[in-house]
């Protein structure tokens, strides 16, 4: 048991990895000698040598594509997005190749691409976004999404073990502001939610950055007894843990620091109307990130970001409802 | 289970129904006192300036007092009624205990739910109830309508409904019947009147023309009024309105505009002695109502819009004049009107100012007329033209027959150039 932040977890994950799985390589843009951009793979080189932490070209759909047929041939590669905007150069061949390969060919395709992504720091519209709904609705690729350094590197660990293709998305905003007690050893965690604080008038659902958020807006509403569960994992998606909640709690905030059109959490509000309607006191909220993209101006990024007043109004307003 | 109800008055306040809108009078009340009403449903009407509208209750409850009498004026924000609303018990609402004893979800609970699949039968009208608190009013037999709510507006919570299951429960439901609403010893006057047949052929007029009424003659009174004429050739604006698909109305407001333009002295408010010319073209479009009245929607800086904008914002105006759906702002301000009642083949008008402006432009029918045509070469010759005839009422104490007719001409030779 060490303390380490969110990112010293998903670096210890990695090498707990490389050391005990030689199948086991990580791939992507100054990933080597430079150590990644966020210093996620700092030391990697000196230690597993260039044909176990590649750098690459300036190309994700390479990456991806070579991942794939290593894969493919038994191999266990971890590729690193720099930005997880920059996903989108390798969409192919992660939504088409990757994800429909077992489908069309019967072949396992077990890699794990690491998603370095949201905002609050002023990265502007190509750095700051969270695509991982984009993923969630191609068939064949699982998503997670933690928000602690426990589940970082636990669910970083399942990823590398899981035979599917997993967008592991890991929020920059958190990487060296969350701290905590993280287990020894290539522990797995669960693709299943967590209850990240229990209670009984309202449930407010989130994943990554945002159960942050929900906590800190939530921990002292009024007296209202407020639960937060932290999905951890959009693909497979928890339905009985979210149904749970919903029984308990009768009224549901869902927040989503993605843009909320077709976001994570639309997904969450339609699987609640379709099978936990009979115990919902209240309309089902979401608080969302509007359908803009995230902008440079400090200001203006944290008007459009769902911040710990929106939620907190929210949650007041279905409280009274 | 007799612990004590709160009863919460609500205000009910004259809205702010536009920026500059300082005050409404009190048309009718459509509810007295004592009389039960629901949130959204009207209880009064109220008018500023041409604009009527309804005000709706903001909570269900009994009426408990009326402020303000009907003609009254008063300004914004005034309480003019207060509303009685239902409120639970002031203590404790059992949040805390109620999670722990949720209702049985198991042998029993499905036979209940299958065979009481009409939920109406628990239901007291008008009142509304989420899935869960009619699931489980269906489960425990549970009569809803003798609940009181502690939610918004009254609304029965999950909580309200757990608190009477688990017999802890502030609205126990009780032999007699709950006191819905509080009993005022007052009641209303009875109704005046207004709107009766008798009403009616008494002479009265309705609101509208009575405003209508006054403003005309005020105008006239006060303006020193002259109208002119021009003769417009309107046929590169017929030709060029199909390709936009916009009324001749609209060109003549782009060409009125670029006018005001050139000749701002009639941009401009009298007011007594003093005279304002106004930087923006706030331009008024006269809109009929019917036998109702007449109403007179303002387009705002209207010199920023095109001829097709300014299409656009004429329809936009005049659905929402006769949906009845204009805000106070919507007719204020305006620094020059266009009336245009030429549909019927009407020919020249002579327009009354609306005051403080300081003209008013009629546009009449459009006819097909032979008239002499020049050529390039100075040939004389008779062709058959679309021509109108461009009236304008103007107050001579503001400006002279010569600028009035300045103006004209330049909105003549504007239309008569359009495209060019």
């Amino acid at each position: 048991m060490a303390t380490l932040t969110y990112l010293q977890a998903i670096s210890a994950a990695l090498r707990d990895e490389l050391r005990a799985d030689e199948r086991v390589v990580v791939m992507g843009e100054d990933i080597g000698v430079f150590g990644g951009a966020f210093k996620v793979t700092d030391g990697f080189v000196a230690e597993f040598g260039t044909d176990r932490v590649m750098d690459t070209p300036l190309a994700e759909s390479a990456i991806i594509g070579c991942a794939i047929g290593a894969a493919v041939v038994g191999m266990r590669p971890v590729c690193e997005m720099q930005f997880a905007d920059f996903i989108s150069c390798g969409f192919d061949q992660l939504v088409n190749v990757a994800g429909k390969m077992h489908y069309r060919q019967s072949l396992a395709v077990p890699i794990t691409v690491r998603l370095p992504s949201g905002g609050g720091f002023s990265g502007g519209p190509f750095h700051s976004q969270n695509p991982e709904a984009l993923f969630m609705h191609s068939p064949g690729i699982k998503v997670v999404a933690p928000s602690t350094a426990e589940d970082a590197k636990g669910l970083l660990h399942a990823a590398i073990h899981d035979p599917n293709p997993v967008c592991f998305m890991e929020h920059k905003h958190l990487y060296r502001r969350v701290k905590g007690e993280v287990p020894d050893g290539l522990f797995e965690t669960p693709f299943t939610a967590r209850v990240a604080r229990p209670g009984s008038d309202l449930v407010v659902i989130a994943y990554g950055a945002m159960v942050e958020v929900a906590l800190e807006a939530t921990a002292d509403l009024d007296g209202a007894s407020v639960e937060v569960l932290d999905l951890r994992s959009l693909v497979p998606l928890d339905e009985e843990a979210i149904l749970d909640s919903v029984a308990r709690c009768s009224k549901v905030v869902i927040l989503d620091e993605a843009n909320m059109t077709c976001a994570a959490g639309a997904q969450v509000a339609a699987l609640i109307a379709e099978k936990g309607f009979e115990d919902l006191d209240g309309p089902v909220i979401r608080v969302a990130t509007p359908d803009v993209p995230i902008p440079f101006s400090p200001p203006l990024e944290q008007a459009v970001l769902p911040g710990v007043d929106r939620v907190k109004e929210a949650c007041r307003d279905l409280l009274a409802y | 289970m007799t612990s004590s109800r709160t009863e919460i008055l609500v205000d009910v306040t004259m809205p702010q129904m536009g920026v500059s809108v300082a005050e409404g009078t009190v048309l009718a009340w459509r509810a007295g006192v004592g009389d039960t009403i629901e949130a959204e449903q009207t209880i009064c009407e109220i008018s500023t300036d041409k604009i009527d509208t309804e005000v709706p209750a903001p909570v269900s409850g009994v009426v408990a007092e009326i402020l303000v009498d009907v003609d009254q004026t008063v300004s914004v924000g005034t309480v003019m009624a207060r509303i009685a609303a239902q409120g639970g018990p002031s203590d404790g609402d059992g949040d805390g205990d109620a999670p722990s004893q949720p209702p049985a979800p198991s042998a029993e609970a499905p036979a209940p739910r299958a065979e009481a699949p009409s939920p109406a039968r628990t239901h007291a009208p008008g009142r509304r109830y989420s899935p869960v608190v009619a699931r489980i009013a269906a489960e425990h037999d549970i009569d809803l309508s003798t609940i009181a709510g502690t939610g918004r507006g009254g609304r029965v919570r999950k909580q309200d409904v757990l608190a009477v299951v688990t017999g802890n429960g502030h609205g126990a439901p009780s032999g007699e019947d709950p006191p819905l609403h509080i009993e005022s010893p007052y009641r209303p006057d009875p109704p005046a009147a207004a709107g009766t047949a008798a009403g009616v052929a008494d002479g009265g007029l309705s609101r509208m023309r009575r405003t209508i009424g006054e403003r005309m003659k005020q105008s006239l009174e006060t303006a020193a009024t002259c109208t002119t004429w021009i003769e417009v050739d309107m046929g590169r604006v017929e030709a060029s309105r199909g390709a936009l698909k916009v009324t001749a109305l609209a060109f003549v407001a782009r060409a009125t505009i670029d006018a005001l333009r050139e000749h701002p002295a009639l941009n401009a408010w009298l007011n007594g002695d003093d005279y304002t010319r106004v930087e923006d073209v706030n331009l008024g479009i006269a809109v009929s109502l019917g036998e109702d009245g007449l109403i007179v929607p303002v387009i705002h800086r209207a010199h920023e819009l095109s001829v097709e904008g300014l299409g656009a914002r004429i329809r936009d105006l005049a659905r929402r004049a006769r949906a009845r759906e204009l805000a106070a702002d919507d007719v204020l301000g305006g620094t020059f009107t266009i009336t245009n009642p030429g549909q019927y083949g009407s020919i020249m008008a002579t327009p009354i100012i609306n005051q403080p402006q300081v003209g008013i432009l009629d546009l009449e029918a459009v006819v097909k007329r032979p008239v002499v045509v020049t050529d390039g070469d100075g040939n004389d010759s008779i062709a058959i033209r679309p021509m109108t005839i461009l009236g304008m009422s103007w107050d001579h104490r503001a400006l002279d027959g010569a600028l009035a007719a300045q103006f004209l001409a330049t909105l003549k030779r504007r239309l008569e150039t359009v495209g060019l």
